[in-house]
């Protein structure tokens, strides 16, 4: 009792001194990133480089959040467990990840950006969403901090002008319409195209994708057209009012779960049974299309670039069963993925190797001249017809999807509709 | 005299006090690193929002669960003012004024219902605010955000942005915490204590709890958009996820944890909302959700009157002592000479007191 004159001052004192402490370690590892060797970038060491995944890992967003982190640490957790990527400057390093929640807020984002910068680490990668990663797109481009192959289908990640230090992963809205488009239009035959969309941006994307791919098609004609709000709880009026057009096929640029799988329904209760497309994030067979009772169409098309490990048909594929491996011994992820990101992420894993095996120096800007300088990689999971190519300005490192159409039990790569 | 003189002196002290850390402040982005510089300036942004929330919750005692969207509608107005190349200081009136309207609107409707039917209506605040966010896509660019840079240092003042950030925000957390201080200090502040402890005496006393209700609720939305002008000036974005209702919850536990109806409290409150999530993300950043629960209840047990009531918990722990000395007299003068700023104890003798003024006079 007699010892406890002050506690309160000496508890000041000691908090003072590790906040000094703490800030003053942030200090110098900054100057000393900058002071090491031949000007490389902080980050970069000559036996390993680090990078930062900020992404949502808690929150309603968290699962294919996680996703993200796992995939990107099983591809370099088995990399490095081989010993490290040989970089194009000669040396060997090893990949370090550092992940941070932002748990979909955007302002947290901005602060894990800012904490990797005091963290050294050389670049962002990997994290999902889009308002997160616009939230730090400024900050990354006046630190010239490489923010790239992010999950998000917003163009702007993908626009060399705008975004120099930026590149999207995902294909963006546009190119999953126009991949339908163009395989509508080749098929010859004559179709009548109801258009349903979200009115916003995804739907826009989607729309003028698949608009843009059926310009000059004189077999194809859109004889109806309407849109709903992301808030909206029904699209009950506006699916009568389509199914009046006597459309064949419904083009339906929706991401919504809860309305897609009610949508599926409706339609089915006027009467109304055309062929079906849905974007990649509405369409998983037994969250949306078993409900919704997608077994009673002529057809029901999505794209796709991942293999599906719960797929039976990639079930005994070489690919799937490395990914399935390491995820669960390096990725800290036991269970079949439940989402893409899964698989997403450990193509930019395969893609940044790629990346960092033809970078010259050790630097960030050699580091984004070799990164954009990849074409006709085939990834690991990449499904036949697609690849990862960062050469085409306005286009993300993936714009090449294939359609697939729904069997009753999963997806298969077709050729043609109908 | 002796108590008049030792007022005098604490006062010099609050002076020398007040002189010091404002020094300090103003010294401290020269010398700190940029993260913890960008770390001051996001705690300073959401210390003027719990600042806000403290004003109708802590002091007028009126839940608000809505002011996350007077932030929002702050952050919003500063972004199409400044993409609009509006004169900054303009915008930052707009960004108050608007947020004052709408919350003296809502307040108008809101303040005639009583009790918990106030806090439903706050709730339908944000809750409406993200799809409007959302639809308005002319004035808010959509579910995409808005950008807005205005806060890159100038290049006469040589400084790095994120020291001319910390200064933009230091200006405006200062007069607002002033201004705040005043507020409750004064026949306002007395008006929200007798509307939080009582309507009915209250109205006995000439204070009408509606106008006072109404009141208090339009200056936390006027501190709402202030501190979202700020969330502009330091995230220099902002998106319908902004205004999203779990922020909203997560102000009020920063406001309770930093301490209700205190000023000081506020500031603690935004460095909670700010630090814990870095905090945790440094542990693990798979177990946020978990370790920032636990750091909730841990501090809720062992401090339910916040993180400001810390120095008084200490003291009540280190009292006992002198309780004591005034028994033992020798033990009691070395103590003394040890803590000169000690206040005296209330129960204390008279000559222990004259001491004190003695062993310091000369």
């Amino acid at each position: 009792m007699k010892m406890r004159k002050k506690p309160g001052a000496v508890l000041g004192i000691v908090a003072l001194t590790a906040a000094v402490a703490l800030s003053l370690s942030g200090c110098r590892g900054d100057s000393g990133g900058q002071g090491g060797g031949s000007a490389s970038s902080p980050g970069i060491t000559d036996s390993a480089i680090t990078l930062g995944i900020t992404t949502p890992l808690s929150g309603a967003i968290a699962g294919p959040g996680k996703c993200t982190v796992a995939g990107v640490s099983a591809y370099f957790g088995a990399v490095n467990a081989a010993g490290g990527v040989k970089f194009g400057d000669g040396k060997t390093r090893t990949v370090n990840i550092k992940s941070y929640d932002d748990a979909y807020d955007p302002q947290k984002s901005l602060a894990n950006f800012q904490q990797m910068v005091s963290d050294n680490v050389f670049a962002a990668t990997a994290g999902l969403g889009t308002p997160t990663n616009r939230a730090f797109r400024d900050a990354a481009i006046s630190q010239k901090v490489p923010q790239v192959l992010v999950m998000t289908g917003d163009p702007l990640f993908s626009d060399r002008k705008q975004s120099p230090w930026q590149l999207g992963f995902v294909p963006i809205y546009q190119n999953e319409g126009a991949a339908f488009g163009k395989l509508l239009a080749k098929s010859g035959a004559q179709h009548k195209v109801a258009i349903l969309s979200q009115n916003d941006d995804y739907g826009k994307g989607y729309v003028a994708g698949f608009k843009d791919a059926i310009k000059g098609a004189s077999n194809i004609s859109v004889v109806g057209e309407q849109t709903y709000e992301a808030t909206d709880t029904s699209v009950d009026a506006q699916l009568t009012q389509l199914a009046s057009s006597g459309a064949d096929v419904f083009f339906n640029a929706m991401s919504i779960t809860p309305l897609t799988i009610a949508a599926l329904q409706k339609a089915q209760q006027i009467g109304w049974k055309p062929s079906w497309f849905l974007p990649s994030n509405t369409s998983s067979p037994t969250a949306i299309l078993e409900p919704g009772g997608g077994s009673a169409y002529p057809g029901i098309y999505s794209v796709s670039f991942a293999k599906a490990p719960q797929s039976p048909a990639f079930a005994k594929d070489s690919d799937v069963v490395k990914f399935l491996d390491e995820l669960k011994k390096y990725g800290n992820y036991p269970d079949m993925p439940a989402f893409p990101h899964c698989m997403w992420s450990y193509m930019v894993g395969a893609t940044l190797e790629k990346a960092f095996q033809n970078m010259k120096e050790p630097t960030r800007d050699s580091f984004m001249t070799a990164l954009r300088d990849i074409k006709d990689l085939k990834a690991p999971l990449m499904l036949e017809g697609t690849s990862v190519d960062t050469t085409v300005d306005g286009q993300p490192a993936v714009s090449s999807v294939v359609v697939q159409k729904y069997n009753g039990k999963g997806y298969a790569t077709v050729e043609n509709v109908g | 005299m002796s108590t008049a003189a030792a007022t005098v002196r604490r006062r010099r002290v609050r002076l020398v006090l007040v002189a010091v850390v404002a020094v300090l402040l103003v010294a401290a982005p020269l010398i700190l690193p940029a993260f913890a510089n960008q770390t001051l300036v996001r705690i300073g942004v959401y210390a003027v929002a719990v600042l806000g929330l403290n004003i109708i919750m802590g002091y007028t005692g009126q839940v608000n669960l809505g002011q996350i969207f007077f932030v929002g509608l702050g952050a919003y107005v500063t972004a199409y003012g400044v993409n609009h190349g509006w004169n900054i200081l303009l915008v930052f009136v707009a960004a108050c004024a608007i947020a004052g309207v709408v919350g003296l609107l809502v307040a108008l409707a809101a303040a005639r219902l009583g009790g918990l039917a106030i806090a439903m209506v706050t709730i339908a605040l944000p809750i409406v605010g993200v799809p409007l966010a959302k639809r308005l896509a002319d004035f808010t660019g959509g579910s995409q955000g808005v950008s807005a840079r205005f806060t890159d240092a100038p290049d006469w003042s040589g400084l790095a942005n994120d020291q001319w950030q910390f200064y933009i925000v230091l200006v405006v957390v200062a007069g607002a915490f002033l201004l705040a201080r005043s507020l409750v200090h004064g026949k306002y502040g007395r008006a929200f204590a007798a509307v939080r402890e009582n309507e009915a005496v209250a109205a006995s006393m000439g204070i009408s709890p509606y106008r006072t209700k109404v009141l208090a609720f339009t200056i936390a939305s006027v501190f709402g958009g202030a501190s979202g002008f700020l969330y502009l000036a330091a995230v220099q974005y902002t998106s319908p996820e902004t205004l999203s209702f779990g922020h909203s919850i997560s102000l009020l536990a920063a406001m309770v944890i930093g301490g209700a109806g205190s000023i000081a409290g506020s500031l603690l409150g935004g460095a909670y909302y700010v630090l814990v999530p870095q905090l945790t993300n440094a542990i693990d950043p798979n177990l946020t959700t978990v370790s920032q629960g636990a750091i909730l209840l841990a501090v809720l047990f062992l401090l339910p009157g916040g993180l400001v009531s810390l120095p008084r918990v200490v003291r009540r722990l280190t009292r006992r002592p002198p309780a004591r000395r005034s028994i033992s007299r020798p033990a009691a003068e070395t103590s003394q000479q040890t803590t000169p700023a000690h206040r005296p104890v209330p129960d204390a003798a008279p000559e222990e007191r004259e001491q004190t003024e003695r062993q310091d006079g000369p």
